[in-house]
């Protein structure tokens, strides 16, 4: 009896072992460094051709309730360049059904890559730890939307909806009728509190922080990062770009010939997907600068 | 899911929840006598005209009034629901069958009805639709054989919120002073976690602003003292606003626990669902018993024959004709022969009322000005 309990000890401590062994060995990934400028590349640019991408599986979130049954979303292909100056991701995933139309119950397609904000020492790959944040870039379609068509509202969620009057829109001008947009938003909760989610933006991609599920914070007034979205055929093909370097000293920082962890995540919006029910990468990879 | 054991009155037992057992100071509460309502919606556009009247809030009612058994808003929120947690049991006044809590899906929190988007696209259809056909050649039998109701609602700033339970990142919060649930509007993205789970669907969807928001329980009038717009717009005098201590704690004078703990006439909405909701009925006398039984629990029958009995029954009747009466939230009631009386936190007369209003008969014929009387308004 105790040679085997013996014996299943250190099956498991060699189990173990080989289990830290692989989590410490990274999937590479790999930034080409090309001599174009690559803060303005495109979803469609010749560059891409010449990049041979990687294929990440996805798996569903498993680890914060409520974790989705499964997900719509497997595998998605990662490609990245750099001039130097500038780098650029560019995602792409098949996708049968394009959700970017805001509605009620209309969940937005939506990908995002996460990068530790220290390297050392690294924060979990699933939205950081306390004290350990992480820097996520999250593109939703809906904001490709609103650039592509102008800030999605009731009207254009719902054309036939009906509505009397709205406060402070008086059709009669005379004393006390002329209000500032300031103070028709006071009607409209989330812009009254300054919400990021109920203003237009600059660019489709958001910048946030995390140090943990549920402590996801939008990086406001922080736009470092432009980016591109084109569905067709059944295919989303996501580019994001931004500064290797930046001012912001709780942003991912890239320094070629250096690595940097790396971690991506992508939302189906018609299957409801949304929060915690996306597709993650099961683990960091690691990004080479080149 | 790990869940947490709570405490759940309106169940006789301990029931699943995602936190653990923490109850607010006082809980605000809300009582409907569903024998008065006429569904006039002034309820709903006083909560409209004061809270919901901005761009992404046209269709969205914080407070409404649905009529049962076939409306309601968002459509099918009810039935949608019950069927999903299928078929459970009482065992006397306590529940034997699971709560949404216990029902949950594998790696949920919560079982949940999604409501689409054209569910909440018609907020009042249905609207006095009998639960039966008319026959051609009906007359008009006592009780009635064709039945319908209105049922309004509100928020229940549950005791156990399904909403807060559900947000992944802590965007809702139950306050200690009042109990009443809140939506940080700076705080919520927008991932209708809390709309998916609500089984009462009063969470609700902003698509201007982009995230999710609810019934605030009125709490600027609460913190002053006085009861929600819908109480007080209430022309029907139906409704009444305070607080509900929990029935260990529960004081004969103040006019929540009479109804809710003392008389047991104020029945909650829906309690197997699991999240103790703070909206207490008095049922429709003329509603088939297993029907109420369904909405509001084992003790519908008992609270009907007391209704049924408030003419005779003097503290009973006094009280109700409170109803309606002021726009100060009474913390305590006392009801003399003919004079019912309300008082404040400070034990202040806010509101004194006749019991039986009296009652003047004039001659048919009015000999100062030489004319018949009509009895017409």
């Amino acid at each position: 009896m105790i040679r085997k309990i013996i014996i299943l000890t250190l099956c498991l401590l060699a189990a173990g072992r080989l289990v830290s062994a692989e989590q410490k060995k990274f999937v590479e990934l790999i930034s080409y460094k090309k001599s174009l400028d690559v803060s303005k590349v495109g979803p469609h640019d010749e560059v891409w051709k010449a990049v041979t991408p990687y294929k990440q599986p996805l798996q569903r979130q498993s680890l914060v309730f409520p974790k989705p049954a499964d997900v719509s979303v497997k595998e998605v292909l990662i490609q990245s360049v750099n001039d130097g100056k500038h780098i650029a991701f560019r995602l792409s995933w098949k996708d049968a059904t394009l959700d970017d139309g805001i509605k009620i119950m209309n969940f937005s397609d939506s990908a995002a890559i996460q990068f530790p904000v220290k390297k050392d020492p690294l924060p979990k790959d699933f939205m950081g730890e306390p004290k350990k944040p992480v820097h996520i870039l999250h593109w939703r379609a809906w904001r490709s939307r609103d650039k592509k068509d102008g800030f999605q509202t009731v009207k254009t969620a719902y054309p036939n909806m009906t509505n009397d009057m709205y406060v402070f829109d008086y059709t009669v001008k005379g004393t006390g009728t002329e209000k500032t947009q300031a103070e028709k938003d006071i009607f409209i909760p989330g812009k009254a509190a300054g919400n990021p989610l109920s203003f237009d933006h600059k660019e489709i991609i958001e910048e946030l922080s995390a140090e943990g599920a549920g402590t996801l914070t939008s990086k406001k007034g922080i736009e470092n990062t432009t980016g591109e979205a084109v569905w067709k055929n059944g295919e989303w093909i996501v580019v994001f770009r931004r500064p290797l370097i930046v001012s912001d000293n709780e942003s991912v920082q890239f320094k070629t010939g250096e690595k940097m962890p790396i971690a991506f995540a992508v939302w189906d919006g018609s299957k409801n997907e949304s929060a915690g029910r996306k597709a993650v990468s099961p683990a960091w990879a690691e990004i080479e600068v080149k | 899911m790990q869940m947490r054991k709570v405490y759940n009155w309106q169940l006789g037992r301990n029931a699943a929840y995602i936190y653990p057992q923490s109850r607010p100071k006082k809980q605000w509460a809300i009582i409907f006598d569903l024998n008065k309502c006429i569904s006039c919606q002034t309820c709903s556009l006083a909560c409209k005209t004061t809270w919901t009247s901005g761009k992404g809030q046209e269709y969205m009612f914080w407070n409404n009034v649905e009529t049962k058994p076939y409306g309601g808003y968002p459509i099918g929120w009810d039935i949608g629901i019950l069927a999903k947690l299928g078929f459970q049991e009482w065992e006397g006044d306590k529940y034997i069958g699971k709560t949404l809590f216990e029902a949950a899906e594998k790696d949920e929190k919560i079982l949940q009805h999604l409501s689409e988007d054209e569910d909440w696209a018609h907020p009042n259809l249905g609207e006095d639709e009998v639960a039966a056909t008319v026959n051609k050649g009906d007359w008009i039998t006592m009780p009635h054989r064709i039945w319908m109701f209105y049922l309004p609602r509100t928020c229940a700033h549950c005791t156990y919120p399904a909403c807060l339970s559900a947000c992944p990142r802590k965007a809702i919060y139950k306050r200690e002073e009042d109990g009443i649930v809140l939506v940080d509007q700076s705080r919520c993205r927008g991932y209708r976690e809390c709309v998916r789970s609500c089984p009462y669907k009063k969470t609700m969807f902003n698509v201007e602003t982009r995230i999710s928001e609810k019934c605030i329980g009125c709490y600027p009038k609460i913190e002053k003292g006085e009861m929600t717009q819908c109480v007080t717009n209430c022309i029907g005098k139906i409704r009444l606003n305070g607080f509900v201590s929990t029935p260990d704690k529960s004081q004969k004078d103040n006019p929540m626990d009479y109804l809710i703990h003392e008389r047991k006439i104020a029945l909650p909405l829906y309690p197997q669902f699991g999240t103790e909701p703070n909206c207490y009925y008095i049922p429709p006398i003329h509603v088939p018993l297993p029907y109420l039984e369904q909405m509001f629990g084992p003790g519908s029958g008992k609270a009907i024959e007391a209704y049924k009995n408030a003419k005779d029954d003097l503290t009973l009747k006094g009280l109700l004709v409170l109803f309606g009466s002021m726009e100060r939230m009474l913390s305590s009631f006392k009801v003399d022969k003919d004079i019912a009386r309300g008082y404040d936190e400070k034990g202040s007369e806010v509101v004194k009322v006749p019991i039986t209003e009296p009652m003047y008969i004039r001659d048919f014929y009015d000999k100062k000005l030489k004319t018949y009387r009509h009895n017409t308004p």
